[in-house]
């Protein structure tokens, strides 16, 4: 196997969270990485030899990521998602989720998808800001205005939910 | 140590490492003498640890053998038709947020794993379609002529709000539809055909109780379907056409639907 296949497989794990943070569903998240390194592979030749494979493959599968929720966007309004709503999805039965856990996922699948990229790539990626600025193609006064407003809205969240949490509480 | 006053976005910066080293003390001491703006980062960095654990696992799990298969295989890569599958969950978050009658739609490729509802809608979608897609002049009970009566009838009928989708940009073209019957309740059948005669058959139900979920079911060597289950309705798209071809015909089914649904 070559170097580069190499550099490729080694990333996958990266990938795969990075887009179940994105999805939530495994199989969808499994989906999209699919597609990013079926697209990865044809364009292997794009890819420059010491440029890191975890930047350009990122950036690959955050283009599929953002052309399909524009698509989804041109048919519906917005691609946000109600917690209450969230919380009526079964979660897959093979994944182990702690309530907090499970929480937090949900109120991350609530805020907005270019929001909740930039807050990902950062927060639990690890890329620093000028390097999600270049994986998302946006300046990086924009990255951070969305990091700031994606931690605030997650936050408010939480909130939301440990406030409906401590109603139902007391209405026992 | 003259500094210009730090503001909120110097929390998200050090929080994200992107604060200059040289202006970490200062920070530090804006932060001691802002209790409100210290407890704000202290949420901030908590919930940031509650992300990393939430997603932590994800790297230590077995990575799919079909995604290892794409990098290391023997086939030489093809040009990207892409699965796209996944889009039906983005999909479905969207139609969610607007309808509030979308479903939430796990990957469709998992045979096997189908619960019995799910296995049963879609054997009464094919067997539906195998008996009357074969049918030249009794196919359908009302023809497309007849657009809105079909759609009013299969509506009151079903229980649903039934909007024939329009497919004629995958080809296709509404025969008409009939009513038939789904376990206790009952089903409508819209029936499509393209130039080359090639028919589909789209079954919509609302006797499903199930939670959201979806997948895709086939048979060997027959038509095949896609289909959804939602609390209230199931729908299954049947065809025998090449699988691509009868994703993409479902897709677009599929999101008319739900707009209809909730229209």
């Amino acid at each position: 196997m070559d170097e580069k296949k190499a550099a490729i497989l080694g990333e996958i794990p990266r990938l795969r969270r990075y887009a179940r943070s994105l999805l939530r569903d495994r199989d969808s998240a499994d989906d999209l990485v699919q597609d990013c390194l079926e697209r990865a592979l044809v364009r292997l030749d794009n890819w420059q030899t010491g440029e890191s494979p975890r930047r350009w493959l990122f950036t690959i599968m955050h283009h599929l990521f953002i052309d399909q929720m524009r698509k989804v966007n041109r048919r519906g309004e917005a691609a946000m998602l109600p917690l209450e709503a969230n919380e009526a999805q079964a979660a897959p039965a093979e994944q182990v989720e702690s309530i907090a856990s499970r929480e937090i996922i949900d109120a991350l699948q609530a805020i907005s998808p270019d929001r909740r990229a930039a807050l990902v790539m950062v927060a639990i990626e690890g890329f620093s800001y000028a390097e999600a600025a270049n994986i998302l193609g946006v300046p990086a006064g924009t990255l951070m205005s969305r990091i700031a407003r994606g931690r605030d809205e997650l936050r408010g969240l939480l909130d939301d939910a440990a406030r409906r949490r401590t109603i139902r509480i007391v209405e026992k | 140590m003259t500094r210009h006053d730090f503001s909120e976005r110097d929390i998200h910066m050090a929080l994200d490492g992107e604060l200059p080293v040289d202006e970490r003390v200062a920070y530090d001491a804006w932060l001691e003498a802002n209790p409100e703006m210290k407890a704000r980062s202290a949420r901030y960095v908590a919930d940031r640890e509650a992300l990393r654990a939430a997603f932590a696992g994800v790297l230590d799990e077995p990575v799919p053998a079909r995604l290892q298969k794409i990098v290391v295989g023997d086939a030489p890569a093809k040009m990207a038709a892409l699965n796209s599958r996944w889009w039906f969950a983005a999909a479905a978050a969207a139609m969610l947020a607007i309808g509030g009658v979308g479903g939430y739609v796990a990957g469709i490729d998992r045979l096997g794993l189908e619960g019995p509802a799910e296995n049963q809608l879609a054997e009464q979608a094919i067997a539906a379609h195998v008996i009357y897609a074969a049918e030249q002049r009794h196919a359908v009970e009302v023809p497309a002529s007849d657009k809105d009566h079909l759609q009013t009838w299969l509506s009151n009928k079903v229980g649903l709000k039934l909007v024939a989708p329009d497919l004629a940009a995958q080809g296709f073209q509404l025969v008409g539809g009939r009513l038939l019957p789904a376990g206790e309740s009952k089903a409508a059948m819209l029936l499509y055909e393209d130039d080359k005669g090639e028919r589909i058959s789209l079954f919509v139900t609302a006797e499903s109780a199930e939670k959201a979920k979806g997948t895709y079911g086939s048979e060997e060597n027959g038509p095949e379907a896609v289909y959804w289950l939602d609390k209230g309705y199931g729908c299954a798209v049947v065809g025998s056409l090449p699988r691509a071809q009868l994703t993409a015909v479902a897709k677009s089914a599929y999101s008319q639907l739900l707009a209809g649904l909730a229209s």
